[in-house]
């Protein structure tokens, strides 16, 4: 049979589904008003953006805010401590979930299990300047980590004015945060895991450790990779708002990453151009990040966003 | 006929592009290069001048017999960030029978908008982004990105010098009483643009220092101390005798108590700008006598003279700690420092006790000659009237209320007969304010009837300090503070050129950032102080040379206008 030109399959697709293209309309409208239109705003990157003259009239200064930040004192820096504290977060971040829910998936006992869940959601749910406080008084010389190291025959000493520490305090204080809500997602993908597989593994004599291996994990695997893409995805986009919240002058060395570096020049210095060129290449970076990850898992192992 | 009457068209052509001349004239005239942002503006006073006129014309008295509340139905928007006390007890400033009493004496209606608490720069920011601005803006205008001229070039806010001269005749009487002042609140090309907040008094504005546990120094036999050497005694005791494990704690990460360290203006330096002996802008940092104060404080830190966690500290830590009896010095002000961790202590320690201290110096006897002051125009709070207003005579009229007798008393001291009664002349402050019945405090209940405990657009009054000062200590606080020159050493408000000011922020950005970095480091010993020299290379490597270059061009502008 031959095959249709593509305006005629898509007005015969378009009649036959009408419906569903009125359904999809307002998502549709939502992404081009409020994530699409905005964008054009991105090109002040290119420009010296002032606010009386608007961002048609402002002049075109070409790619000098870019140059201007890769030649700043700071552009190394930045750089490694977003890489790192990324990096970091992944290696320890993501894992940390999937070992969670796969340690609840071994519970039996129905009440510790919705006990242990329901905890590990909590710290979630506290707004990030609550934790932050949290973390500072417990980082005081006179705090509670310090009591424990004390205790354990250590030393005081001021955890967050030790810039060797803050991305320890960083990883670790997220981990703590995120570990069980991020848990949900693989405990539901773990309960979709066909029940015949491990007693056909049983019958084979594995045991526990080889069916996690051999059952489990290979069960999850697609959801794993997905969620790993999302995350490369935004590998660079660490928010401000835990970094400025947490830093101080003393650890800048590690703690200043792009964002909060874009907090303080665009929002407390006002210089806006320079801001967007700084947030534009981050985003680019992103978006690379996210391509090659997507390309890298279906290579290896079929699974990939598109 | 025919011919008369191309004449007649002719002349109505001839007349408009007379007209159109002239009209571009004034544009131009008002300041070179700009564009649609002076369209507004040029206008507006041409609108404002034929109001004038007109109401010349039908009674000539009017401008100068004009009385409050004006008969408008004007229904202005007003942005400022909101105290926080008065936060503590309203969400908006309109609530207040300080705002509802403004706007009934004014006859002005006024919406308030505020930002969320320690938002103000972003949000501000954001403001200016965004385009759509409030008729009235309060705002800290120095600070501007590229200076208040650039904020009228920008077409953000009106120049004031006509709306001031037509509409401003309290102001005006003030401004041509004080040339001082006057000269402080212009720009170079000397544009009016703001009503500013001024401090009505030079004993209003020492307003940081230090202070000391008076009944811990009563009990070791100690005296105040004056010189370096005294207060490292002093501390010691108090680490030793009194188990203090903090014996010197301030709020370091606040900027205003950081770059006023009484320590360091000991050794001749500060961490900002300071104008020197030769006349020229200095940076502080940048100088040996801050390598001494940081081998100081370094040394103090490392005897654990200085608290641990400098580096974080913030306000909530260091009142838990001054109360408690785990530090017993501070830097700070003596209102909302001094007076309220006294009130919080003597609750549980009636003994608690807080001293002033003069400015330290080196040597015995000396008298301090650096210290921090604020200057007569203190860059706070003051108000713009922005090219979104429609009614510029009501928003001129709304302000410059503030400066006449009637607003100065409502500004300082509130409402006759509710807040305040006339005591031989002398205005003081009722029970309502100074022994609230709710059980406000001072600050808190004050706030609620007048701005003169915290800023404003308007003239601070010494009268309110003297009465919100309760204890005896924080009365003596502006002698003991205010007995240096620091007003010889202090920067005038100098404003960069718009051309200027991107290279000086971006330079001054980096310069600070690396400073504040540094600083800490030296201090808490990560970092060893024969790295200093390298630190100050590094700074002019940021082009700390050219900054000063721009301030100290900006400061010859200022000395001339």
């Amino acid at each position: 049979m031959k095959k249709s030109s593509f305006s005629v399959r898509a007005k015969k697709d378009f009649r036959r589904n009408r419906n569903l293209y009125l359904l999809v309309l307002p998502v549709l409208a939502f992404y081009i008003i409020f994530h699409y239109k905005p964008m054009y705003g991105a090109v002040i990157a290119f420009k010296d953006y002032s606010p009386g003259l608007g961002i048609g009239k402002s002049p075109w200064v070409g790619f000098d805010n870019f140059i201007r930040f890769f030649s700043g004192p700071y552009f190394g820096r930045l750089i490694r401590n977003t890489l790192l504290l990324s990096l970091y977060n992944l290696l320890f971040g993501f894992p940390a979930p999937i070992v969670l829910a796969l340690l609840l998936n071994e519970v039996r006992n129905k009440k510790f299990k919705s006990l242990t869940q329901t905890i590990t959601y909590l710290p979630h749910f506290i707004s990030m300047i609550v934790v932050t406080g949290m973390i500072t008084n417990f980082c005081m010389s006179n705090g509670l980590f310090n009591d424990i190291i004390v205790f354990f025959g250590g030393e005081r000493s001021p955890l967050l004015q030790n810039p060797r520490l803050y991305r320890t305090i960083y990883v670790a204080s997220s981990i703590w945060q995120e570990v069980g809500w991020g848990s949900i997602i693989y405990l539901s993908a773990l309960s979709g895991v066909d029940a015949q597989l491990y007693e056909a593994a049983s019958i084979d004599g594995a045991g526990k450790w080889k069916q996690l291996l051999h059952v489990t994990l290979p069960g999850i695997s697609p959801t794993i990779i997905t969620m790993l893409i999302l995350k490369m995805g935004s590998l660079m986009s660490l928010g401000y708002e835990k970094t400025i919240l947490l830093y101080n002058a003393a650890t800048y060395e590690t703690a200043d990453i792009i964002s909060s570096y874009i907090y303080r020049v665009g929002l407390v210095d006002q210089d806006w151009s320079y801001s967007t060129a700084i947030g534009l290449l981050n985003s680019v970076i992103n978006c690379i990040l996210l391509v090659l990850t997507n390309r890298l898992s279906k290579k290896i192992s079929d699974t990939s966003l598109w | 006929m025919k011919s008369f009457k191309t004449k007649k068209v002719l002349a109505v052509f001839a007349a408009a592009a007379v007209a159109a001349g002239t009209l571009t004239g004034c544009g131009g005239s008002n300041g070179g290069q700009q564009s649609q942002a002076q369209q507004p503006q040029s206008s507006s006073q041409g609108q404002a001048q034929s109001a004038a006129d007109a109401s010349a014309a039908t009674d000539s008295a009017e401008s100068q017999g004009f009385t409050y509340p004006m008969d408008t139905d004007a229904k202005l928007t007003y942005w400022c960030e909101l105290n926080q006390n008065v936060s503590a007890n309203y969400s908006n400033l309109g609530d207040t029978p300080f705002g509802q009493e403004w706007q009934k004496e004014t006859g002005v209606s006024i919406e308030f908008q505020h930002p969320p608490a320690n938002q103000g720069s972003e949000q501000f920011s954001l403001l200016l982004a965004d385009g759509d601005l409030p008729d009235l803006l309060e705002y800290a205008w120095m600070s501007y990105p590229g200076g208040p001229e650039k904020a009228i070039k920008d077409g953000n806010i009106y120049e004031l010098t006509d709306i001031i001269n037509q509409y401003c005749p309290n102001l005006r009487k003030y401004l041509d009483e004080n040339p001082d002042i006057d000269r402080m609140i212009k720009t170079d090309e000397g544009h009016y643009y703001c009503f500013p907040f001024i401090r009505g008094d030079d004993k209003l504005c020492n307003t940081i220092g230090l202070m000391l546990r008076q009944d811990w120094l009563e009990e070791l036999n100690m005296e105040v101390p004056t010189t370096i050497d005294e207060w490292h005694d002093v501390l010691v005791a108090f680490r030793d005798k009194e188990g203090a494990s903090a014996p010197l704690s301030w709020e370091y990460t606040m900027g205003a108590l950081t770059s006023a360290n009484p320590f360091a203006y000991a050794y001749g330096t500060c961490q900002d700008f300071y104008l020197g002996e030769d006349g020229k802008v200095h940076y502080g940092p940048a100088e040996d006598g801050y390598k001494q104060y940081l081998e100081l404080f370094r040394q103090w830190y490392s005897e654990k003279l200085i608290d641990q966690d400098l580096g974080t500290l913030a306000l909530d830590q260091v009142s838990a700690k001054i109360t408690s009896g785990e530090a017993g010095a501070s830097i700070g002000w003596a209102g909302s420092r001094m007076g309220t961790w006294i009130n919080a202590a003597v609750k549980t320690n009636p003994e608690f006790m807080l001293v002033t201290a003069p400015y330290p110096t080196l040597k015995e006897g000396d008298s301090p000659k650096m210290g921090q002051i604020d200057n007569r125009y203190p860059n706070q709070a003051a108000v713009a009237i922005t090219t979104s207003c429609k009614d510029i005579e009501a928003a001129a009229r709304l302000m410059d209320y503030a400066y006449g007798e009637a607003g100065h008393m409502l500004f300082n001291f509130g409402i006759e007969g509710e807040s305040y009664e006339m005591i031989d002349g002398y205005p003081t402050y009722t029970d309502k304010i100074l022994n609230n019945p709710d059980g406000w405090s001072v600050a808190q209940s004050m706030s609620a009837y007048i701005r003169g405990n915290y800023n404003g657009p308007f003239v601070q009054d010494l009268r309110y300090l003297e009465q919100y000062y309760t204890i005896e200590t924080q009365k003596e606080s502006n002698l003991v503070w205010g007995a240096t020159d620091a007003a010889k050493y202090k920067v005038p408000p100098i404003t960069p050129t718009a051309e200027e000011s991107k290279e000086y922020s971006t330079i001054m950005n980096e310069v600070n950032t690396y400073r504040d970095e540094m600083t800490l480091k030296f201090i808490l010993g990560d970092e060893s102080l024969d790295k200093f020299d390298e630190f100050v290379e590094t700074l002019k490597g940021f082009g700390l040379d050219r900054a000063l270059e721009i301030q100290n061009a900006a400061l010859e502008r200022y000395n001339a206008r």
